[in-house]
């Protein structure tokens, strides 16, 4: 029995491009990772909305409530939409001993996000401007730890960052639009 | 080019490899590794192509792993016919034009250069590059690289990661091919078990006895994964082995496959690696197209199968357990054990579960025999280890030794001490839950430097989960490992 409020929000084209991510990898290996990775790829707003994940759930017979929990456990997955720009600073520990966190810092106060988000949890941060244009995010690791610190901008990796050269960054994505 | 069958379609594709590699004509490769791009080396390699096609020179351009040397990046490698390979560093966009002259002209550019390679061990294969030029340096009388054995490292840097034919040049898949025309798994793992090797993730197991034990597994299906979840901040060796050399990868999972009685294999590897994933996932398509995976693996009958699966950004799911259940479609939460996984792993089937490292172990010690490989290292721990080196030391990379060294030989050899000649406090090794080791570096003068020196990326989620047992196993580790540390 399918859920008519989530066809109502999920168009033609998307459904179709669901149901062959499905047919392509359910029974294999790592397949429920793999299509939500593909389906939120695919979207413009890179994110999950409840209406996908409830498709899926459909489409697939596994529980939403298992779906929900693997969408909300691996920190790759968003629930929200993000910005059109992402930056994403690494929290590694070779980052961090070069001033990551600082950057950060200063990265949240430029944008007007520097109240924004769980700060109890400073090291698992995704926060989008409220326009938009930028989200900034955080990973544990990139693993270019010898170019520490490390962000990437719109999966650009930059090695040996400052302060100025990301409010360049910023301004040029920003100037862009 | 179709798939390979028999011997002879073998050779010729490694002949046609070897022309790449050694070509009549000068080559010119650029680190391509996520740490040569995030150097400038696309726009390095923008600018030779630009070069060429301006000029019309006759130099073959190709991209290439990374030979370690991080702090030196984006390095370049350029080989006139017939001579040596000269690595140069440091290279910018803007040098290309010059380089492609000096190249032009029979010479070498010599403020850009950093050691030349006369021959190389690629292990499995020895290729000779050419003479050397009396005025440069051997690359190991670099004080980076000196102490350096390369065996897990033996291709990287040298070899096109996205051209199947220069790995079977340098020696690639002939270990399987060797495997598969014996016909006697157990006898390779004896050899396993004869070579010693200790899994590299971390929990230091003997692999031999671990293939054993799925080899001696009763099933309809068995499962051999290769766990590519590095995620261990500061740690970075199995992102750049993938990246420079994934066929290596490829070549041990498929004769472990052989080996255990399995015919799936599956690599999950971390989201955060891209590139990784984009070079591995051309690997098993080349590999399938020239016959070495697939339905009748190099005309032998042998069947196999390797699936790429990327994770989600779950630190967590580096450790087995968790990662079998990722794989299952659920949140990554690890279990307790037993049952091992080789009783009951991915689906309640035998599974088999090896770091990256580990497989790149796996065709050199077929190659060379057991006790070539004992000849390097510690008598309980024989072979090399990679390890990323990074923080204040003067010089960053990635850094592969004989098991045993001494920490001191790493920070003071090979990273040639603190950044600005400043003194080391303390370094870190071992990931997040390693430890802080202060007392031989221990400086009487108050100094802000720090290392961070990261090594055994999985060992940590080991111990974090055998709490009981973790002191005893940092102290044999510290005492094996790193004896002046532990002293």
């Amino acid at each position: 029995m399918q859920n008519p409020a989530a066809l109502n929000q999920i168009n033609g084209n998307d459904r179709s491009f669901i149901d062959q991510v499905i047919a392509n990898r359910l029974g294999r290996p790592g397949a429920l990772l793999g299509i939500l990775e593909a389906v939120q790829d695919r979207n413009p707003h890179k994110y999950l909305s409840i209406e996908v994940l409830r498709y899926i759930a459909e489409k697939t017979h596994i529980p939403l409530a298992r779906i929900y929990s693997v969408a909300t456990f691996y920190a790759l997955f968003n629930l929200d939409p993000q910005g059109q720009n992402t930056i994403c600073i690494c929290r590694g520990t070779a980052c961090h001993t070069r001033g990551s966190r600082k950057l950060l810092e200063s990265l949240r106060l430029e944008l007007g996000l520097n109240e924004a988000g769980d700060m109890s949890e400073a090291d698992k941060l995704s926060v989008t401007t409220p326009d938009g244009k930028f989200t900034i995010r955080t990973v544990a690791c990139f693993g270019q730890c010898a170019l520490a610190p490390v962000a990437e901008i719109n999966h650009h990796i930059c090695g040996h960052v400052n302060e100025r050269t990301l409010e360049r960054e910023v301004k040029a994505l920003d100037g862009e639009r | 080019m179709p798939s390979i069958q028999d011997i002879s379609t073998f050779h010729t594709v490694r002949d046609s490899g070897l022309n790449k590699l050694v070509p009549s004509m000068p080559r010119v490769a650029v680190g391509m590794g996520t740490c040569g791009r995030g150097n400038g080396a696309e726009d390095v390699y923008q600018a030779f192509a630009e070069a060429i096609d301006r000029t019309g020179a006759d130099v073959q351009l190709t991209g290439v792993g990374c030979f370690g040397a991080c702090s030196q990046e984006p390095l370049v490698n350029v080989r006139l016919p017939g001579r040596a390979l000269i690595v140069l560093r440091r290279v910018q966009a803007n040098d290309a034009e010059r380089i492609l002259y000096d190249v032009s002209m029979g010479n070498i550019t010599p403020d850009l250069t950093y050691c030349q390679i006369d021959e190389w061990d690629h292990i499995t294969a020895h290729v000779k590059y050419g003479p050397g030029y009396p005025e440069l340096l051997p690359w190991n009388e670099v004080p980076f690289f000196k102490g350096q054995k390369k065996i897990v490292l033996r291709n990287c840097g040298f070899i096109n990661p996205d051209d199947i034919e220069e790995y079977i040049a340098v020696g690639g898949y002939e270990a399987l091919y060797k495997v598969l025309i014996d016909g006697r798994p157990e006898a390779v793992i004896e050899q396993m078990k004869a070579a010693k090797l200790r899994g590299r993730g971390g929990a230091g197991y003997l692999t031999g006895i671990k293939w054993e034990f799925l080899a001696k597994a009763k099933a309809d299906q068995k499962y051999i994964i290769c766990n590519a979840d590095e995620g261990d901040p500061g740690a970075y060796m199995n992102r750049n082995e993938i990246e420079s050399d994934p066929h290596a990868l490829l070549e041990g999972m498929i004769i472990g496959g052989y080996v255990m009685g399995a015919t799936e294999g599956i690599i999950y590897v971390r989201a955060e690696y891209p590139l990784a994933v984009h070079r591995l996932r051309r690997a098993i398509e080349q590999a399938k197209e020239y016959g070495m995976l697939g339905e009748n693996i190099l005309g032998r009958g042998f069947k196999f199968h390797i699936e790429l699966v990327e994770g989600a950004g779950a630190f967590v799911c580096g450790e087995e357990t968790a990662l079998i259940a990722s794989l299952e479609g659920q949140a990554g939460r690890p279990r307790p054990r037993p049952p091992f996984p080789a009783q009951k792993g991915l689906w309640g089937k035998p599974t088999n579960i090896n770091n990256v490292e580990t497989w790149y172990n796996i065709a050199p010690i077929i190659t060379k025999g057991p006790a070539w490989f004992t000849e390097t290292g510690s008598a309980k721990s024989p072979g090399t280890k990679v390890f990323s080196l990074v923080g204040k030391v003067h010089s960053t990379g990635l850094v592969e030794m004989p098991l045993g060294t001494p920490l001191k030989n790493f920070i003071y050899d090979v990273g040639e001490g603190g950044v600005n000649g400043r003194t080391i406090k303390a370094v870190q090794t071992g990931g997040p839950s390693g430890g802080c080791i202060t007392k031989t570096w221990h400086s009487s003068a108050p100094s802000w430097v720090r290392a961070a020196w990261w090594s055994w990326t999985k060992t940590t989620v080991w111990w974090m989960w055998r709490a009981t047992s973790s002191s005893s196993r940092i102290r044999s580790l510290a005492e094996n490992v790193f004896p002046a540390a532990s002293a």
